[in-house]
């Protein structure tokens, strides 16, 4: 006789993700009739005669086509625009450095187990008062856009790379912050338990537990901040802040097609140059 | 004065887990110089009875004497590193330094904050570090980074750190536990020797009935947080080692 196998009877519980997938499918189906049936949104629309005499004519400028000299054939205004690349360059590293430097002067009370005191195992009465201020301070920054906080400082400031930088760097500040800080709480405890089993003292735990446990992951949200920084520098330059983005704003006023394309080739070499050097740091750190 | 002899002293020592009790009225006295294995079923309350004598843990009653002096008298890390060294599984390293910080955090109780700092940069009092790489046979790994080792290399960074920072004594929790046999023998024959060399005391918890035979002096079986027996290690016998890991309740 065969052995009979019961299986247990099949529950249907509540599954959030399965739940969520069905919302999802619905919503999708629901808001592309929407868009269909009440908007009465038309494609075609899209694809007139008109826009594409538009396109072409963007695109033609861009290569430069029916130019006498297009900008990226001209060498004066290749001199400027790498001169606009190398300020910035400056801009993007400003911002970063200020923006690291403002984190570790202030990342490790931001960490919920430096807070608790388990982290470097000594406990005192103003850790969640600062814990709790510099997570603002962080929130505070991070949830201004860079596009404010340089109109706001261009206000204050005449426009220049500096008040560019000093933006990007508020706003990243914020961001460095909460990661990193993310970091320190992800810490392994039991080498720090170890040392202090060797009779370090908070301060000695911090250098020697903590900061080389940290540090390569530091470097990498530092870097990876880095590049998003240079393309930003793009989007604070349009409101005055200087560099290629402020350039890029003018040639699309004037409609100098052609020089836009040059300013594009350039970001590409910036977020190259990022690349190979985010890439190459890691390696040593690693 | 015969209690000098004595680095531990427990008097009646207990402690409960939520309603768990994992050590019952334990008493116990450990004399200086001792090699002691601590062995049993798991879940007896070894490790635990370990973090007690580290003082890690406050026993809820009973008191404990180390060196004749109550053990809430050592309240500063300092005082108590001098005393007391810990060696646990590979994972006590911090593998992003190279070893000889790590061999050098041994002298972090000495040490003030800038000295250390400058040791990152540095190392100071580089001899101690080398001689006590040498003793366990790693000198060319002194400035390797510690997680390229491997596990058994690591647990001798942590005794070389041991020799270097020169407790009275050694505790270690299951030391060779995440090692294969031949490892394992190897760590233990060594942390004996350094131990009998540098005339400390070693108190180990084990997993291995053989190598507590093998390597140890003195053996401490417990079970359900009570002392089982207590014996020097020649006078252990099968029937008694087979009776405490009996899978059956006691009652």
């Amino acid at each position: 006789m065969k052995k009979k196998i019961l299986l247990p009877k099949l529950k249907y519980k509540f599954n959030f993700v399965n739940f969520s997938i069905l919302i999802a499918i619905v919503l999708i189906i629901a808001s592309w009739m929407f868009i269909y049936k009440v908007d009465k949104a038309d494609f075609g629309g899209l694809f007139t005669e008109k826009n594409a005499f538009y396109a072409k004519k963007f695109l033609k400028g861009m290569f430069g086509i029916g130019e006498e000299t297009p900008a990226f054939k001209d060498a004066e205004s290749w001199k400027n625009v790498l001169k606009l690349t190398y300020e910035t360059l400056q801009m993007s590293v400003m911002a970063a450095g200020f923006a690291s430097i403002g984190m570790l002067l202030t990342v490790i009370p931001a960490a919920r187990n430096v807070a608790e005191g388990k982290l470097t195992l000594s406990k005192k009465w103003y850790n969640w008062i600062l814990f709790g201020f510099i997570r603002v301070i962080y929130i505070f920054s991070r949830s201004v856009p860079e596009l404010v906080w340089a109109m706001i400082i261009i206000f204050i400031f005449k426009p220049g790379i500096f008040p560019g930088a000093l933006a990007l760097a508020i706003h990243n500040f914020g961001i460095i912050g909460k990661l990193c800080a993310e970091v320190i709480e992800d810490t392994d405890l039991r080498p720090i338990r170890n040392l202090a089993s060797c009779g370090a003292s908070s301060g000695q735990i911090l250098i020697y537990g903590v900061m080389p446990a940290v540090m390569p992951k530091f470097l990498t949200y530092i870097l990876y901040r880095w590049e998003v920084i240079i393309r930003t520098t793009i989007v604070v330059g349009f409101v005055g802040a200087g560099g290629l983005g402020m350039d890029f704003k003018l040639a699309m006023s004037y409609f100098k097609y052609s020089e836009v394309t040059l300013i594009l080739i350039c970001y590409l070499f910036l977020v190259a140059l990022a690349d190979i050097v985010s890439e190459g740091a890691r390696k040593l750190s690693s | 004065m015969q209690q000098l002899n004595n680095i531990f002293e427990l008097n009646n020592i207990s402690k409960v887990y939520e309603r768990k009790i994992a050590i019952s009225s334990l008493s116990l006295t450990i004399k200086k110089g001792e090699l002691v294995a601590l062995i049993g079923p798991s879940g007896a309350g070894k490790t635990t009875l370990l973090n007690i004598l580290a003082n890690v843990l406050k026993s809820e009653s009973g008191q404990l004497l180390i060196s004749g002096v109550l053990s809430d008298k050592y309240n500063s890390g300092k005082k108590l590193a001098k005393k007391i060294g810990i060696i646990r599984q590979q994972f006590d390293l911090v593998g992003q330094l190279p070893v000889v910080h790590n061999v050098l955090a041994g002298r972090l109780v000495e040490w003030g904050f800038l000295k250390s700092l400058l040791s990152l940069i540095f190392p100071q009092e580089k001899e101690l570090a080398k001689k006590a790489l040498d003793r366990v046979g790693l000198l060319d790994k002194i400035y390797e980074k510690t997680s390229n080792l491997s596990g058994g290399e690591q647990q001798r960074v942590a005794m070389a750190r041991l020799l270097v920072q020169k407790p009275e004594v050694i505790l270690a929790d299951e030391p060779v536990s995440a090692l294969d046999p031949a490892r394992a023998e190897d760590i233990l024959s060594m942390l004996t020797k350094l131990v009998r060399e540098e005339n400390e005391t070693l108190i180990t918890v084990l997993h291995s009935v053989e190598y507590a035979k093998k390597y140890f002096d003195r053996i401490i079986a417990m079970r359900e947080g009570k002392v089982y027996f207590d014996l020097p290690a020649e006078k252990v016998t099968d029937k008694l080692l087979s009776d405490l890991y009996d899978l059956k309740e006691l009652n």
